[in-house]
C-alpha cells in the first residue's frame, strides 16, 4: 500500500488546491512563453529562418534590414570573398495588398530560388520558382488565391504557405527577385534602380561564419556581416522583447518552485508526528522520502496535464494576430524542468525527515 | 537465545545525556532478563529513564554504555540502517500517543508494517482481518484513526505491534489516555495477545493497578532499575 496515494486520496482538497495552483503556474509559464516566442518569431521569423549562414547589412542600417539599402552589385564583390561559398541578394519593402478581401499591409521580400536567402518553413506547397509566384505566411490565404498590391497593381499566385517567417507581425510574402523588383519600381517610380537591402551567404561546411563576416566587413567598404544567429540578436528591440518575457516567464517559474517547495515543507511539518511514528515502527528515511518525492511528482504531471490543456485552449480562443503554435518541445521543456526543480524544493521536507529522531516517538528526547 | 536462556537480556545498560559538568544520567547500569512469553512491567515515576530504557531496547536510542540482546541478536551493536529493520521485524510498538498514522485506515495501519517486512499481499491481509476479528475491530476496520475511540485506537495499535510477529512487543503507557474501565480493558487485551502468542512483553506504565495483569514488576528510580519481588508493596 502506498503512503503517498493513501494520503492523496484522504485529502483530495488540499492536494487538489495545489495541483490547480502548480497547473496555473505551469500554464502561465507556458501561455507566456509560446506568446513571447510568437512575437519574436512574428517580428523577425523572416530573417530566422533566412536560409543562409550570414547576412550582410549597409553600414548606415544600424543592424535593421529594413532601414538597409546597398547597390546590387555588391553580391559580386561578397561573393569573391575568401570562405563564402555562395551570395545572393535579398530585398524586402512594406507595402498594401488585398487579402482575402480586405486591404492590408504586408511585407514583401524578394530572393533568388535556390541561393542562399530562400526562406523555410513551407507548411504547404512549394517555394516560387517564375515570376508572380508567392509564398506567404500569414493572412488567412490559401493556395491557388491571386493577391494584388497596392499601388503596384501586382498580381501575384500563392503557390506556397509558409510557418514562422513572417516579419515585423505583418503577413509576409516571398516572390522571385524579379517580381519584386517589379511591385518595388511600380511602388516607386523614379528611381534610377531598385536596390537590395541585404545580401545573404553561405560558407563551405565546417567553417566560422562570424569569422568570414568579419572578413566581408573589413574587406568590403560600407557593409557590416554577421553570422545569421547573431544578426537576428541585434536586431533593435528584440533583445528587450526576449528579456522582458524571460523576466515574466523567469519570476513565474521561480514563484511555482518555491509554492510547491514550501507547500510540501509545510505539509511535511504538519506530518512530523505520523513520520516520527513511521520512523520508529521501522520505515526507513529513503522510503518516506520517496513518498514525498512521489506525491511531487505526482502533483506536478497531474497539474503539467491540466496546464497544457488550458494552453492550448488559450492559444485557440486567443485572437492575438500572432502565428501561435505550441511547440512539444517548449512543453517537455518546462514540465521536465518543473519537475526537476520541484524534487529540489522537495529536498527541503526530505532534509526535514532525515533529521527525525524516531525515539521522539516515545518521547525519550 | 542469548547465553542467559532469556529472550531478552539487558546487561549494564546505561544513558548519559549531555557532557561534563551538563551530564545527566538516565540511565545507570541497568541490568534486566526477560524470558519468552513473559509479560513484565516496568514502573517509575516521570523522568525516571523507563521511557529511555525500552527505547534503548526497542532499537529506537542508542545506549552509552553496555548491551541488549535480543534472542541472538546484539541490538546494542546495530547499525542505524539494520536498527530500523530491527524495529520492523522484531518489534512490536503500542505508543502513548501519535499512535497511528493518521490517513490509514485502521487495516491500512496494520498492513502498512506488513510491507515493512515485505510480507505477501494476501497472507498480510489475512493476518490483518484476523487480528481486527480478534480484537474486536472487524466492523471498524475501514475506519480512519479520527473515526475511533481512544480504546479503538490503542486495540489497533495493539494490532499494528503484533502485525509481523515480532518477539518482543514494547508498550508505553497504554492507559495513559483511557478511564480505568477502557485501561484495563485494554491492558486485559494485550495480556492475552502476548500470552497466547507467546510473545514477550514490557508494559511501561505509571499506573499500579495495571501491574495485575503482568508476571513480574521492575521498578525504576532515577535511572535505577530494580526487580520488585512483592509488588503488593508498591505504593505503600
Amino acid at each position: 500500500m502506498g503512503l503517498a496515494g493513501a494520503e492523496i486520496r484522504r485529502a483530495k482538497l488540499r492536494f487538489g488546491l495545489l495541483t490547480g495552483a502548480v497547473s496555473l503556474l505551469i500554464f502561465l509559464v507556458l501561455l507566456l512563453s509560446t506568446l513571447s516566442s510568437a512575437l519574436v518569431g512574428a517580428l523577425v521569423g523572416a530573417l530566422e529562418g533566412l536560409n543562409a549562414d550570414g547576412i550582410v547589412y549597409a553600414d548606415f542600417a544600424r543592424d535593421n534590414i529594413a532601414a538597409s539599402r546597398m547597390d546590387p552589385s555588391v553580391v559580386t564583390s561578397i561573393a569573391s570573398v575568401d570562405g563564402v561559398v555562395a551570395a545572393s541578394a535579398v530585398a524586402t519593402f512594406t507595402t498594401a495588398a488585398n487579402l482575402t478581401g480586405a486591404q492590408a499591409d504586408v511585407q514583401v521580400f524578394g530572393f533568388s530560388p535556390n541561393a542562399p536567402g530562400a526562406p523555410q518553413g513551407l507548411s504547404d506547397g512549394r517555394l516560387p520558382t517564375t515570376a508572380g509566384e508567392i509564398a506567404i505566411d500569414g493572412g488567412g490565404a490559401t493556395i491557388g488565391d491571386v493577391i494584388t498590391l497596392d499601388p503596384a497593381g501586382t498580381s501575384l499566385t500563392v503557390v506556397g504557405l509558409l510557418r514562422g517567417a513572417q516579419f515585423n507581425a505583418l503577413p509576409t510574402m516571398y516572390t522571385t527577385l524579379d517580381t519584386y523588383a517589379e511591385a518595388f519600381a511600380l511602388t516607386n517610380p523614379g528611381l534610377p534602380f531598385v536596390p537590395i537591402n541585404a545580401v545573404a551567404f553561405d560558407v563551405a561546411d565546417g567553417a566560422d561564419a562570424s569569422a568570414v563576416a568579419q572578413r566581408i566587413s573589413s574587406e568590403i567598404p560600407d557593409v557590416t556581416g554577421y553570422a545569421l544567429d547573431e544578426a537576428v540578436a541585434l536586431i533593435p528591440g528584440i533583445e528587450s522583447i526576449s528579456q522582458s518575457f524571460g523576466i515574466l516567464v523567469g519570476l513565474t517559474f521561480v514563484i511555482g518552485i518555491v509554492v510547491i517547495g514550501f507547500f510540501f515543507l509545510i505539509l511535511t511539518v504538519q506530518k512530523l508526528r505520523p513520520f516520527t511514528l513511521l520512523r520508529a515502527i521501522g520505515t526507513s528515511t529513503p522510503r518516506l522520502a520517496a513518498t514525498v518525492a512521489s506525491q511531487i511528482v505526482l502533483v506536478v504531471l497531474i497539474a503539467s496535464l491540466i496546464a497544457v490543456g488550458l494552453t492550448l485552449a488559450a492559444v485557440q480562443g486567443l485572437n492575438t494576430g500572432l502565428p501561435v503554435t505550441v511547440q512539444p518541445s517548449l512543453i517537455l521543456g518546462v514540465v521536465v524542468s518543473v519537475l526537476i526543480f520541484s524534487l529540489l524544493a522537495g529536498a527541503l521536507s526530505i532534509r526535514r525527515i532525515a533529521r527525525i529522531d524516531p525515539a521522539s516517538a516515545v518521547g525519550a528526547r | 537465545m542469548n547465553d542467559s536462556g532469556s529472550l531478552l537480556q539487558v546487561n549494564d545498560v546505561s544513558k548519559v545525556y549531555g557532557t561534563g559538568h551538563t551530564a545527566v544520567t538516565a540511565l545507570d547500569q541497568a541490568t534486566m532478563s526477560v524470558d519468552q512469553g513473559e509479560f513484565v512491567a516496568l514502573l517509575g515515576p516521570s523522568g525516571s529513564g523507563k521511557t529511555t530504557l525500552i527505547s534503548i531496547v526497542g532499537g529506537l536510542l542508542a545506549a552509552t554504555s553496555g548491551t541488549v540482546t535480543l534472542g541472538d541478536i546484539e541490538v546494542t551493536a546495530l547499525s542505524r540502517k539494520d536498527l530500523t529493520r530491527f524495529r520492523a521485524e522484531r518489534v512490536g510498538f503500542v505508543f502513548q500517543s501519535a499512535n497511528l498514522v493518521p490517513f490509514l485506515t485502521a487495516r491500512e495501519n496494520l498492513l502498512y508494517v506488513a510491507t515493512l517486512v515485505k510480507t505477501p499481499k494476501k497472507a498480510a491481509q489475512q493476518r490483518a482481518d484476523q487480528l481486527l476479528e480478534e480484537l474486536g475491530l472487524a466492523d471498524r476496520a475501514k475506519n480512519l484513526p479520527e473515526q475511533l475511540s481512544g480504546g479503538e485506537r490503542q486495540r489497533v495499535a495493539i494490532g499494528r505491534a503484533l502485525m509481523n510477529d515480532p518477539d518482543l512487543v514494547l508498550v508505553d503507557e497504554p492507559t495513559a489516555s483511557l478511564d480505568t474501565a477502557l485501561g484495563r480493558q485494554v491492558v486485559q487485551l494485550l495480556r492475552r495477545e502476548i500470552k497466547d502468542r507467546g510473545k514477550t512483553g514490557i508494559m511501561v506504565t505509571h499506573d499500579l493497578r495495571m501491574v495485575e495483569y503482568t508476571d513480574r514488576v521492575f521498578e525504576i528510580l532515577d535511572g535505577h532499575l530494580t526487580h520488585v519481588e512483592s509488588p503488593s508493596t508498591l505504593g505503600h
